[in-house]
Parts: C-alpha cells; sequence; structure tokens
C-alpha cells in the first residue's frame, strides 16, 4: 500500500465513525497509475461503494491527495479489474449478450456470499419459522441499471448485518422484486451464520400479530420475539397506514434492534416521507440508515430475467421468445412470470418446441388479444367507417353494390364475431329478415376465396375489431 | 301432489314420465289442456367430466391435477363455464378441504383453512377490503400450504383490482377458457339434451345454432324451454315447436325493448 493510500485511510478512520469507514472505505484500493503528473485510481469493489464515494468521499479523497503529494492530483474512481474479468462466471456473459445488465456486484455476492439454495432446508422447522423463502436468494436475482444500487447496498448488509446501515430501507412499485431482494439478504445472512435469528415478516402480518397479542394480552411474549432477533425484515410497510397501535409497537421493536445493533430491512411502495397515515417519528428512523429505491426494468432487463427464471426451470428459452414476452408484459416482474409459465405450461403439455409461435400462442391467455366485447353497433361502425360510408346506410334500405357490400361484410361479421341469432342481426341491419343474413354469409363467404382484396379487407376489419 | 324435498336419484337422471302430472289430475275445464310441470333441473351437478372440453383441453388436465400450493386463474367471457369449473372443483376437492366464496360475499377476511384450495370467483366484484383479504391470502398461501384457483372475466392486465392483488394474480398460471365452436356446442346441446332425456334430433340443434342466440346459457335455457313446452303441450320437440318458441321469445324480447325505449 502507498504511504499516501495509508496516510489517507488513516485520515478517514479519525473523522468518520467505524461502522461508515468500515462499509465505504476500508474496501477501496488504490493504485498509483503515473508519477507525472501525478494520477491516481481508486478501485471499489462494487458500483454501489463507487457510487456511493463519488459522491461523499471524492472531494475529501482529492484534497488529501493534493496535500499528500503537494501538486495536483489526477484521482480517478474505477471498479476493480478482478471483479471485471473473471472468466469462472459464465452467466453474466449469457446475461450480458442478451442485455447490458451489470452483474459484477452479483459476482461479488457469489465471491464472499455463499449460495443458499432450496434443499439446503427441507424439513427443517427452524428455517421455516423465518418465512423466508429459499428460492429467492442473490444468485436468482437479476441485477441491471434498475436495481444494482439496491442490490449491491442489500449485498453489503447482508455482510455485515446490524452494522452498515440501519435500517437499510428499500422502496419501489408493485412486483419489481422488493421482496425478492430482502429474502436474499434474509437467505444470505443465515447461509453465513446459520444460528442468525431471521425472521421476515409482511407488514399486514405483523398488524394481525399485533391485534392477537391485544386480544390474548400477551404483549411480552410479542415484544420478546422481536427484540430478540438479529435480522428483522418487514415487507411493505405502507400497511401500517393509520395503525396506531402497531406503530406504536413497532417504534418500539425498532428502537430496541438498532440499539442492540440488530439489522432491520424495511421494503415499501414509495419512499419514507411520501408514506400515508404513519407517525413522525417513525418516518425520521427510517432515514437514518440508507433508503434505496428499485425502479421498473427496461426491455432488455426483463429479457435477462426471463432467460434466468427460465434457466431456473433448466429450460432454454431463446432470445426471440423472451424479448415476445419481455415486450408483453411491461410494467413488473411478477407479471413477467406468470407470463412465462403459461409458455412453459403450454409447451410441456402439447410437447412442442418452445419457439414464437408457442409463445404467440400461450401469450392468448394472458394478454387476452381478442377480449375487447364485440358489440353489433361497433362492428357497424367499424365497416362503415373502414369503407366510408355512413353508419346509418347499414340500415338503409338503398342496395347500390357500395353499399350493400360493406353492409353484407358487417353482418358477416357479426355472424362470426358475436353469438347474436340471424334474426337478431337482421333486426339490427334495418329490419331485415334473417334469410337475407344468410344469404350476405353466404356470399361473403364465396367472395373472399376468389376476391383478394375483399378477403385482405376481412383480414384488417377482424384484426381491427378485435383489437 | 306430494313431493319429498330431495327426491329420490333415479328422478335426476332424466326426463321421466312420473314427472309428469296426468292430465286428468290437471283442472278438467281448462280450454288448453297444459301439463303442469314439476321444475326438477334432471342435468347431473357440474363436474369436470360434465364440462365440454372443447379446445380447452389443457387447461382441463391442470385443473385436474390442481394440488400442492398451485395457482390458477381461469378467465373468460361470460357463459363460457367458469362457474360450472369452479363447482366442479369445490366439489370434488379430493381429500383437501375446499373454501369456495362468492367476490361479492368477501368483506373482511377469508378463513383459509391450512392445505385447502382457496376458490374464489368473479375476482372483478371484489369489494377494496374484499382485495385486501383477497391479498392477504395470497402473501399466506404458500406458507400454509394453500392453492389457490380464481376466476374473472378479464386476463389480469385489465382487471381493475388493486395493483398488488393485481400483478399477484398476473402471476399465477393463467388460462382463458375458450368458447366452443358452433360443431362443439351441437355436441353440448345433443349430451345435454340426452341428459335430460329429450329426443332431440339434428335438424333441430342445427335450427336452433342458425336462429338462436349461440352463447351457451342462451342455447342451454332455449333446451330447458323446449323441453317445458313440449311436456306442457305434449308435443314432441319437433323443429315446429322449436319456431314458435323462437318467435314467441324474440317477441316478447322486443316488447320488453320497446317498453324500455318508450
Amino acid at each position: 500500500m502507498s504511504d499516501f493510500w495509508s496516510a489517507c485511510l488513516s485520515q478517514f478512520e479519525r473523522e468518520l465513525p467505524a461502522q461508515q469507514f468500515n462499509t465505504w472505505i476500508k474496501a477501496l484500493r488504490c493504485e498509483d497509475e503515473e508519477e507525472s503528473p501525478r494520477r491516481l485510481r481508486v478501485l471499489a469493489p462494487n458500483r454501489f461503494v463507487l457510487q456511493w464515494v463519488r459522491e461523499r468521499y471524492m472531494n475529501k479523497i482529492e484534497t488529501l491527495s493534493r496535500e499528500f503529494y503537494g501538486e495536483p492530483v489526477d484521482v480517478s474512481l474505477g471498479l476493480c479489474e478482478a471483479l471485471k474479468t473473471d472468466p469462472a462466471d459464465s452467466e453474466n456473459e449469457v446475461a450480458a449478450e442478451a442485455a447490458p445488465v451489470d452483474m459484477r456486484a452479483a459476482k461479488q455476492s457469489t465471491n464472499r456470499l455463499p449460495i443458499s439454495s432450496s434443499s439446503n432446508h427441507l424439513g427443517d422447522p427452524s428455517y421455516d419459522k423465518t418465512r423466508l423463502n429459499p428460492d429467492f436468494t442473490f444468485d436468482t436475482l437479476v441485477t441491471g441499471r434498475a436495481n444494482d444500487l439496491a442490490r449491491a447496498a442489500a449485498q453489503q448488509v447482508a455482510i455485515n448485518p446490524g452494522t452498515s446501515y440501519n435500517p437499510l430501507f428499500v422502496y419501489g412499485g408493485v412486483g419489481l422484486g422488493k421482496t425478492h431482494l430482502i429474502h436474499a439478504i434474509g437467505n444470505a445472512v443465515l447461509m453465513n451464520n446459520p444460528k442468525a435469528k431471521v425472521s421476515y415478516i409482511h407488514a399486514e402480518h405483523y398488524v394481525s400479530d399485533v391485534v392477537r397479542a391485544y386480544q390474548q394480552r400477551s404483549f411480552d411474549a410479542f415484544k420478546n420475539h422481536y427484540r430478540n432477533l438479529d435480522l428483522l425484515l418487514i415487507d411493505d410497510i405502507q400497511f401500517f397506514n393509520g395503525k396506531g397501535r402497531t406503530q406504536e409497537e413497532f417504534f418500539y421493536a425498532f428502537n430496541a434492534l438498532v440499539e442492540a445493533k440488530k439489522q432491520i430491512i424495511i421494503t415499501c411502495d414509495t419512499y419514507p416521507k411520501d408514506i400515508q397515515g404513519l407517525e413522525d417519528r417513525l418516518i425520521s428512523r427510517f432515514d437514518w440508515g440508507l433508503t434505496v429505491q428499485i425502479e421498473p426494468p427496461e426491455l432488455e432487463m426483463r429479457v435477462a430475467i426471463i432467460k434466468k427464471k427460465a434457466e431456473a426451470s433448466r429450460i432454454n428459452v431463446s432470445d426471440d421468445v423472451a424479448f415476445l414476452i419481455a415486450k408483453n408484459l411491461r410494467s413488473n416482474v411478477r407479471e413477467l412470470e406468470g407470463a412465462l409459465n403459461r409458455v412453459l405450461a403450454f409447451a410441456r403439455f402439447h410437447g412442442r418446441e418452445i419457439n414464437v409461435e408457442v409463445a404467440k400462442e400461450a401469450l392468448k391467455d394472458v394478454i387476452g388479444a381478442s377480449n375487447r366485447q364485440l358489440t353489433l353497433d361497433l362492428i357497424q361502425k367499424t365497416v362503415a367507417d373502414y369503407y366510408k360510408i355512413k353508419v346509418s346506410d347499414m340500415y338503409s334500405h338503398k342496395r347500390t353494390r357500395a353499399i350493400a357490400r360493406p353492409r353484407q361484410i358487417a353482418m358477416w361479421l357479426t355472424r362470426e364475431l358475436t353469438p347474436h341469432s340471424l334474426p337478431e342481426i337482421g333486426e339490427a341491419f334495418g329490419g331485415r329478415d334473417h334469410t337475407t343474413v344468410m344469404h350476405a354469409c353466404r356470399t361473403v363467404v364465396d367472395l373472399r376465396s376468389k376476391d383478394g382484396i375483399l378477403n385482405n379487407d376481412l383480414h384488417v376489419l377482424t384484426q381491427t375489431l378485435k383489437g | 301432489m306430494a313431493l319429498s324435498a330431495d327426491p329420490p336419484k333415479c328422478l335426476i337422471q332424466g326426463r321421466l314420465q312420473s314427472a309428469r302430472i296426468l292430465p286428468e289430475m290437471t283442472a278438467p275445464n281448462s280450454p288448453v289442456r297444459r301439463q303442469l310441470l314439476l321444475k326438477l333441473r334432471p342435468e347431473g351437478a357440474p363436474t369436470l367430466d360434465n364440462f365440454v372440453v372443447g379446445s380447452n383441453d389443457e387447461m382441463l388436465a391442470r385443473l385436474r391435477t390442481i394440488g400442492g400450493t398451485d395457482q390458477l386463474y381461469l378467465w373468460g367471457e361470460p357463459g363460457c363455464g367458469r362457474s360450472h369449473l369452479l363447482t366442479a372443483i369445490a366439489r370434488s376437492g379430493g381429500d383437501r378441504p375446499v373454501v369456495s366464496v362468492s367476490a361479492s360475499d368477501v368483506h373482511d377476511d377469508i378463513d383459509v383453512v391450512t392445505g385447502s384450495i382457496l376458490i374464489v370467483d368473479d375476482v372483478d366484484r371484489l369489494s377494496p377490503s374484499g382485495q385486501g383479504a383477497l391479498f392477504r391470502a395470497f402473501i399466506s398461501a404458500r406458507q400454509n400450504g394453500v392453492a389457490l384457483l380464481l376466476s374473472g372475466p378479464l386476463p389480469p392486465l385489465q382487471l381493475a383490482l388493486r395493483e398488488d392483488l393485481r400483478t399477484r394474480i398476473g402471476q399465477m398460471l393463467i388460462f382463458e377458457i375458450r368458447g366452443l365452436s358452433d360443431d362443439q356446442k351441437a355436441e353440448a346441446l345433443r349430451h345435454y339434451a340426452e341428459q335430460r332425456g329429450l329426443p332431440m334430433d339434428d335438424a333441430v340443434v342445427r335450427y336452433l345454432l342458425l336462429h338462436g342466440r349461440r352463447d351457451l346459457p342462451s342455447l342451454l335455457t332455449t333446451v330447458d324451454r323446449l323441453d317445458e313446452i313440449s311436456l306442457a303441450q305434449q308435443r314432441p320437440p319437433t323443429l315446429p315447436l322449436l319456431r314458435e318458441l323462437l318467435t314467441e321469445t324474440r317477441q316478447s324480447l322486443a316488447n320488453t325493448e320497446t317498453k324500455g325505449i318508450l
């Protein structure tokens, strides 16, 4: 280590609280790049630390280096090279091909955190008590721009529970993977220390626990349970809205845990200041630690997620299929997963290979392409617009070809796309007899086989109507 | 006529002469001799076996093996047979307890039994508190070993529900219940009529499909009506009788519509 860097480290160690020093500064490496002009490169173990250091400590490092060398120094920040080029991690490359998804943070976790797998916990009652889902690990979490900061922060917490940031507050929209992330922390902590007392609880259940404790006058047991934990994961804290007694209990549990340097991790659908119906003293405490956001995944990340989930089921899904699914379900990961499961189930049942055709077919169930409720009026209007005639011509008595043909087409479409009976259709088209409708249908069927333009019109109209 | 509240099983199996009241028992002075009818619905209760499969074979196969902590969502247009399927599963839950609720009846909490199959029909009709209850059922389902079977009229993307609930439905295994083709409907009608002991020949079925409303509930209702009229008027269920029935129905429909407009 260079003299400068030791001096720099000891300076930070003096100025910063031990927790912050250990989390942010200690893991940094420094390389002398050139003597003249003097250039230094500071390397961070992951993107999260990198960003944090850039925002908060970079000026200080620059000032210290200028003072140390007595000349202007060009200090740059980067990621550890070792993390960038590790050939062992081939899945990164798979994902990187599909998407600019950053897996470096993930790699760090695999280097330092044991991998948890569901089979490790089978039939383990003490694990069941944690209410953790063994499938939710850092390993199965796809990282992209939308969640890499949150992930890096979560990994820091998993490595140093209770000492890096307390509480860790994760917020983001519905179905973006907040729960997955905090389960991953719980699983990682348990793998590091199987004796750790970890508990995952959804806020709704916490509320019912308080109610039960209230009814059974068992607050002592309740308090004991929560205050003896090493790691409390509490999901969807927005459900505390307006529940005074719950908030009070949580406030005391929170204080006790933080004081004992036990880790608390909270998720919410919004950032602390914006939570409705929560006491200020709680909200201000949520800001004590670190607040990170998870954003909706962009297309490439959704593709990576699909591939990862399929991989977990040991099934290979090609890029075009993954893109098809990802394009159709944009807003959250949960529905993405539902769609993928549907495609896999469909292919399995019909014994077919998973390709774009199969995926399209299966996705019909998920998306409901032909679901618009079609009414007679809608069909008449659509056809009239298409042929640039008046809607009233649909039920007028004019019989010129330019009007009669569209009318026949509308009748045929109604017959095909709605459950109306022939007499009902006739009635709706100016009180015509049901035999007229039958004739119209026959004419259209007959003509479409000979007339390419008409056939195309029918195709377009059907598509338009089905939406 | 004395009727036991719980008719013997043979009555349910088919159209039985004994279910009719003999003519001499009716009022002797009535101008047209109309048969009085016992309203016995002879068709069996919904089962997976008497659901007309159509192109829903995958869904049906999946339903038959529902177990563990499976989560299935079935959707389809009204009349596609959602309630039939859900009732069938509710009746045949195997060795598992079944909790079956209608969405409009869910208010505060659903009493979910550990290890049960929870069935909720018409999720689109959940009230805000009902949505909260279903949400809680969702988040504790895996822990409690509960399988979920939900249904609604729309795919999850189009359901107007709380986003955290809607996306959880979107994560389930989703099946659209597909409507039947005309041929499949004809088959369903024949089967249904057969169960009622109603001899309906192909011409009648064809006519019905051509001239009646073609959604299955309407079709079945028409068959019910045809059976009733045929029994009441003691005429075989022939084409002319069906024609009369359809004309009558249309006219009464038109009348109500006119009244509506006026």
